[in-house]
């Protein structure tokens, strides 16, 4: 059996070397885009900036009031 | 030894060579007005956005060796290129993907870097330089002589000369402006080369009937040709050893830490890797299947080469049209020059960042810059002279230096930044084992018994780093103090 006049085997292994290349592509797509999570340094500001006015203040940081 | 392949100049050849060959200078030029400090010249003073950032990796990733050796290799094994190489180096960029994030909170600009910062030893700085100094002054030998054997053959123009005008070239641009010309370039180079070699498949499959008939064909030629393992020639063992040779360069290559430091934050890091993943893999099976096609073509027309780094060069010659040839050239001289010039920038963050710099650590930031240019230049002009008269084919030195880059960093450093409590003198003697070990083996014949190199460099490196952390964690509880720089 072939596809593309080569064989099934060496077809699929057309087919794993793109999936391969592409694993970082679908996580970037289904975690970052469609579930929405933080990057590393954004999940450090997101953190930074939910802190209460008390630990801004302790880090020198000015307090809206 | 390089063999001259005999042709005919042509000028639109020539003409399309010269003016790129301007175009480039050009930019190297603007590049430099750019160029304002240090960090400017070695990374892109971190501010490189995701579009740049991507397009200068695909083209930094595609080289000489993927677009002469690539095609070359297909014309003596076939597709199972694809199966033990090919695949290992998209999985390493996706591998790559998901580390990266941590490598680039860890804010080091080289990989020397980033070991003196897992292990706490400085020492480790100038030790893992001199390993990548001499991998990126092999792969620029490659570089060379890809370049120069291909405009050699289009051109006419003698090798000895035409190696010297390449060299003289990328040198002034990539002196110039650092990393800011190397990037600019890239966007220009990557673009033109994927759209050229989707052109040229095209082409090749219009003039040849169908994807189909060309694979017929080249399986009509000896059915190995299409098979994954070339029927029985590549043992499972071999392509697992080589698999885990390309996956590992991804994670250990000077330019690729050089370039994720370039990236402004971690969303850049991470989408230059994920975009560029999905198109070097479209790409790569392209170009594999291109190599199909230029085998079947030349071999149908009776223009079989000896020597397999000359079958592209030959297609463009003899086969294609002119104006093709011209599209393809571009292609070739971009995918050449823009990693050329990647690799020997990496020279010279290394001697002057990772080398320089431990040796003289209140250097200003003039004198590393000074240093870094002087270091290009030196570099450029020594690996210009070897490629005159290469020690090994480019997929020879390809290998071999993939093994050499595998052996010594993959598992001590990869390890190290995960396994923060790793110690540090365990992590520099790894390094040295797996380096002496696995080029030992592959320069000696290929490995120990049944055993490849890379297994042996990888497993003697593995075996170091756990035999050295519990022995010396029990004897002392020393280990580096980690720094900060």
């Amino acid at each position: 059996m072939t596809i593309l006049g080569m064989p099934e085997a060496m077809f699929a292994v057309f087919v794993a070397t793109i999936l391969a290349g592409s694993l970082g592509a679908f996580h970037y797509v289904i975690v970052h885009v469609l579930l929405g999570k933080p990057f590393r340094d954004e999940a450090e500001t997101a953190v930074t900036s939910g802190d209460g006015p008390e630990a801004i203040a302790e880090r020198g940081g000015e307090v809206d009031d | 030894m390089i063999d001259q392949i005999p042709g005919d100049a042509n000028p639109y050849y020539l003409a399309a060579f010269v003016l790129y060959l301007l175009l480039v200078l050009g930019i190297g030029l603007w590049g430099y007005t750019k160029t304002d400090d240090v960090m400017d010249f070695w990374v892109f003073g971190q501010e490189m956005g995701p579009t740049l950032a991507t397009w200068s990796l695909v083209a930094n990733f595609v080289s000489s060796v993927s677009v002469i050796g690539f095609i070359g290799a297909v014309y003596v094994e076939g597709y199972s290129f694809m199966t033990h190489t090919i695949f290992g180096l998209m999985l390493g960029v996706s591998g790559l993907y998901f580390v990266v994030g941590r490598v680039r909170e860890l804010n080091v600009l080289t990989l020397p870097d980033m070991i003196a910062k897992t292990t706490g030893y400085e020492i480790a700085r100038p030790i893992s330089g001199s390993v990548l100094l001499a991998n990126g002054w092999l792969y620029l030998i490659m570089q060379l002589v890809g370049a120069s054997l291909l405009v050699t053959t289009i051109t006419g123009v003698p090798y000895e000369y035409m190696v010297w005008v390449i060299g003289v070239v990328f040198i002034i641009y990539t002196v110039l402006g650092g990393l800011v010309s190397v990037a600019w370039t890239d966007l220009l180079q990557a673009v033109v080369m994927v759209c050229a070699v989707v052109i040229a498949l095209v082409y090749m499959i219009s003039d040849m009937g169908s994807l189909t008939a060309i694979n017929t064909e080249f399986a009509a030629l000896d059915s190995a040709m299409v098979h994954p393992t070339h029927e029985g020639t590549y043992t499972a063992l071999m392509i697992a050893a080589t698999i885990v040779a390309f996956f590992g360069t991804i994670f250990t290559e000077q330019n690729m830490l050089v370039r994720i430091a370039a990236t402004k934050d971690v969303r850049t890091a991470k989408i230059h890797l994920a975009g560029a993943g999905v198109i070097l893999s479209v790409f790569y099976s392209v170009l594999i299947l291109l190599g199909g096609a230029t085998t079947v073509a030349l071999l149908d027309s009776g223009l079989g080469v000896d020597d397999p780094d000359a079958a592209f060069p030959v297609l463009i010659t003899d086969y294609v049209s002119t104006g093709i040839g011209v599209v393809i050239i571009l292609a070739v001289m971009s995918a050449i020059l823009s990693t050329t010039d990647t690799r020997l920038h990496s020279t010279g963050i290394t001697t002057a960042r990772d080398i320089y710099s431990y040796f003289k650590p209140d250097a200003s930031e003039r004198r590393l810059m000074r240093v870094s240019r002087v270091a290009t230049v030196f570099f450029g002009v020594t690996a210009t002279a070897a490629a005159v008269n290469p020690p090994g084919t480019i997929i020879e030195l390809y290998q071999l230096r993939a093994v050499l880059l595998t052996s010594a960093f993959l598992l001590p450093v990869y390890v190290a930044i995960y396994w923060t409590d790793l110690d540090g003198r365990a992590v520099v003697t790894a390094i040295i084992g797996g380096a002496v070990l696995g080029l030992g083996t592959d320069l000696a014949g290929g490995g120990i018994g049944a055993i490849p190199s890379t297994f042996v460099g990888v497993g003697v490196a593995i075996l170091i780093l756990l035999a050295g952390h519990y022995l010396l964690s029990s004897s002392d509880k020393g280990g580096g103090v980690v720094t900060n720089n």
